[in-house]
């Protein structure tokens, strides 16, 4: 390698010369030359079979690619130059013995093999700046500053391609629905906000930022106020395991809180002042209510009075899975024309939120997809009423959304201004999750 | 300098690779295995929790039997990709632009500069592929004459285009079920398309493989040309600057 290195120079110079002085290079040492002899074996490299036996053919059959042999156009012009040069050498060439011929075609084969090197050095330099620029570019993007757990280059990339969709698929599609005999029962899959068994009486379902909403019954000055009960008994008629614990603990009741921290949780939610809200992983909403907030407290009669729908679509995880599902409800377009968003300086909010009674789980919305016709605010599935674990009484289906948007026992609806929070997006989701 | 060319050589400097083909063969290199390795960690989140509900995706059997469930538990935590399903997804949905554009400036690389002739399987590329392949597998000695690929690079490489274009339309299907649910339903509904880009990705690993053990057994001359674009060829060999021209 060394030795190759401190001969370049001469190469090159020799091989801008022209041939007949090609002479320089007939110094050359046994040891180069018979590598030479080398590197031109190795030419036909794995092919070396195949060059000769398509040689051969291209010999019997002179006609039959209908191509001359010249190889490139650099190449052809040297050899329409080349019956002078024939011409010219011809009378010496007779002369001359046949070891000095193959001489020369050694050294001709040099020449070449002179112009491949500068190629492959030249070329091989600018593979390695381009492979330490793209080890650099990725370098660059992970080890960027997270945005939500996602470096900012890549939460922009979630960005950029949920204004992409928006703007090609006008998120108007309806999704497919099914045949009922397809559907089955949802699997379980996360648990946070329903891990304590909420009292059916005690429910009631916060709405903040309605029109005229002080002039309505419903009407109260703070809605973070109501108070929540939770029932101290096992009533879970199915056990939610969450993918992120293995087999064993899954089948044990880990996942219920010990009674005497329900017990706690409850007096912290129901005494004067809020309760540390956001006990799970991604933390407290940043969208959670002041308290002291006005609003509409609903009860599950209030939503039923909406006309019920059906709906038979599949349910999406990010996970991989997807289940074909019967769902009721009521649309949440008909919950937005009940309780229309207050308008600010004539436009109304972007964004919905939704958080569970506890706010431990929450999820931001655009107004657009909460019009969607297969918006669902759910209170049955496969024809029964929900279940704890389904997000007892009231929960979300979209299919123009992954699950983990589509929230449940929802406590709160709330119209608002600016981007809500959402507690995947805080892990290193993306917030838009648009299917 | 190839006018210094000597005329009584006995090889010369093949104009091979075109620049355009070489640079966006190698920046694919990174791009597929990002995607395939980001691709891993999503899947690893469905593949988890298949002691509860074995996933029927990516299961390989015949009926009810299953013979295996990709992956085992030992090449999850070689590749680290427990845990990682976050960083899958903000890779997956960033470099999945570049490998598009890559692939669609590629396609329209060959059609504009008629390197598609190459390329693409013509008449008698059946019998060539699979004398090639009776070849490499040493039942037969000699391969038929080429020029720059042989039939059995003509399919393959060919294929292996069509399957970058199943990667996308597949990949889309599943990123965009409901908005685009008329092309998910065209591959045969969510779970389907799901399994179709799954296995394209597998057919990607194994034509990998195939393709780096055909580059080690070419040799280095082969490799070179990949980079520099230049082959050293045998001047009585077929000439493609020869075929180039005959376009």
């Amino acid at each position: 390698m060394q030795e190759q290195e401190d001969r370049d120079p001469k190469e090159l110079s020799s091989a801008d010369h022209p041939i007949g002085e090609t002479g320089i290079c007939s110094g050359k040492t046994a040891k180069e030359e018979t590598r030479a002899a080398d590197e031109q074996k190795m030419s036909g490299g794995g092919t070396a079979g195949k060059s000769e036996a398509a040689a051969s053919i291209v010999e019997e059959q002179p006609g039959a690619s209908g191509i001359p042999a010249p190889a490139d156009p650099e190449a052809s012009e040297h050899d329409a130059a080349e019956p002078e040069a024939l011409e010219a050498g011809t009378a010496e060439r007779t002369k001359e013995s046949p070891a000095k011929e193959t001489a020369g075609i050694e050294n001709s084969d040099a020449q070449v093999l002179a112009a491949s090197r500068r190629y492959t050095r030249r070329s091989f330099a600018v593979a390695a700046a381009a492979v330490a620029a793209g080890y650099g570019l990725y370098h660059w993007v992970e080890s960027n500053p997270a945005d939500e757990m996602q470096p900012w280059p890549l939460r922009r990339a979630f960005q950029s391609n949920a204004a992409i969709s928006r703007w090609v698929f006008r998120e108007r599609a309806l999704a497919p629905t099914y045949p009922l005999s397809r559907a089955r029962e949802l699997r379980v899959n996360g648990v946070y906000g329903l891990k304590m068994a909420l009292d059916p009486e005690s429910y009631r379902l916060q709405v903040v930022g309605v029109q005229d909403a002080s002039r309505r019954p419903e009407y109260t000055s703070d809605v973070t106020a109501w108070q929540y009960r939770y029932l101290d008994k096992k009533t879970m008629e199915d056990r939610g395991h969450d993918t992120k614990t293995p087999p064993r603990s899954a089948h044990t009741a880990a996942k219920m809180a010990p009674g005497s921290m329900m017990k706690q949780a409850e007096q912290r939610e129901n005494r004067a002042g809020r309760m540390p809200r956001g006990l799970e992983e991604a933390g407290e909403s940043r969208s959670t209510l002041p308290v002291g907030t006005g609003g509409l407290l609903l009860t599950m009669d209030d939503i039923r009075r909406l006309p019920r729908r059906e709906l038979i679509t599949q349910f999406k995880c990010i996970e991989g899975w997807s289940e074909i599902v019967h769902w009721a409800g009521v649309r949440m377009a008909d919950f937005l024309e009940e309780y229309p968003p207050e308008k600010y300086d004539g436009a109304e909010p972007r964004f919905v939120y939704m958080e569970t009674p506890d706010g431990d789980y929450y999820n931001g919305y655009d107004m657009n997809i909460c019009r969607h016709p297969q918006t669902l605010l759910v209170t049955e599935m496969m024809g029964a009423p929900l279940t704890q674990y389904h997000g007892a009484p009231l929960r979300l289906h979209m299919p123009t959304k992954y699950g983990y948007k589509q929230i449940k026992r929802i406590g709160l609806i709330s119209y608002n201004r600016s981007r809500p929070d959402d507690y995947w997006t805080k892990l290193g989701y993306d917030w838009y999750a648009g299917l | 300098m190839m006018k210094t060319q000597p005329s009584k050589a006995s090889i010369r400097l093949e104009r091979k690779h075109p620049l355009a083909i070489r640079w966006m063969h190698w920046v694919n290199f990174p791009l597929i295995f990002l995607m395939i390795w980001s691709g891993l960690l999503i899947y690893w989140n469905d593949s988890d929790n298949a002691y509860h509900h074995p996933h029927a995706v990516y299961r390989v059997g015949i009926g009810g039997v299953t013979l295996v469930r990709l992956f085992p538990a030992w090449f999850w935590k070689a590749i680290h990709a427990p845990f990682h399903v976050t960083q899958g997804l903000g890779i997956h949905f960033f470099f999945m632009w570049f490998f598009a554009l890559n692939g669609i400036a590629y396609v329209l690389f060959l059609a504009f500069s008629g390197e598609w002739r190459f390329l693409v399987p013509e008449k008698g590329s059946l019998r060539d592929a699979i004398q090639v392949t009776l070849t490499d597998l040493h039942l037969r000695k000699e391969v038929p004459p080429q020029t720059k690929y042989n039939g059995a690079q003509r399919f393959a490489y060919t294929g292996v285009i069509l399957m970058g274009l199943g990667m996308l339309v597949s990949g889309l299907a599943i990123y965009k079920p409901t908005q685009a649910h008329w092309l998910t339903a065209l591959l045969g509904g969510y779970e389907m398309a799901r399994w179709e880009h799954f296995w394209l990705a597998m057919g990607f690993v194994a034509f990998f493989l195939v393709h780096v053990t055909q580059v080690v057994l070419a040799g280095w001359n082969n490799f070179r040309s990949m980079v520099s674009g230049r082959e050293i060829r045998a001047t009585n060999e077929p000439s493609l600057e020869a075929e180039r021209r005959s376009w």
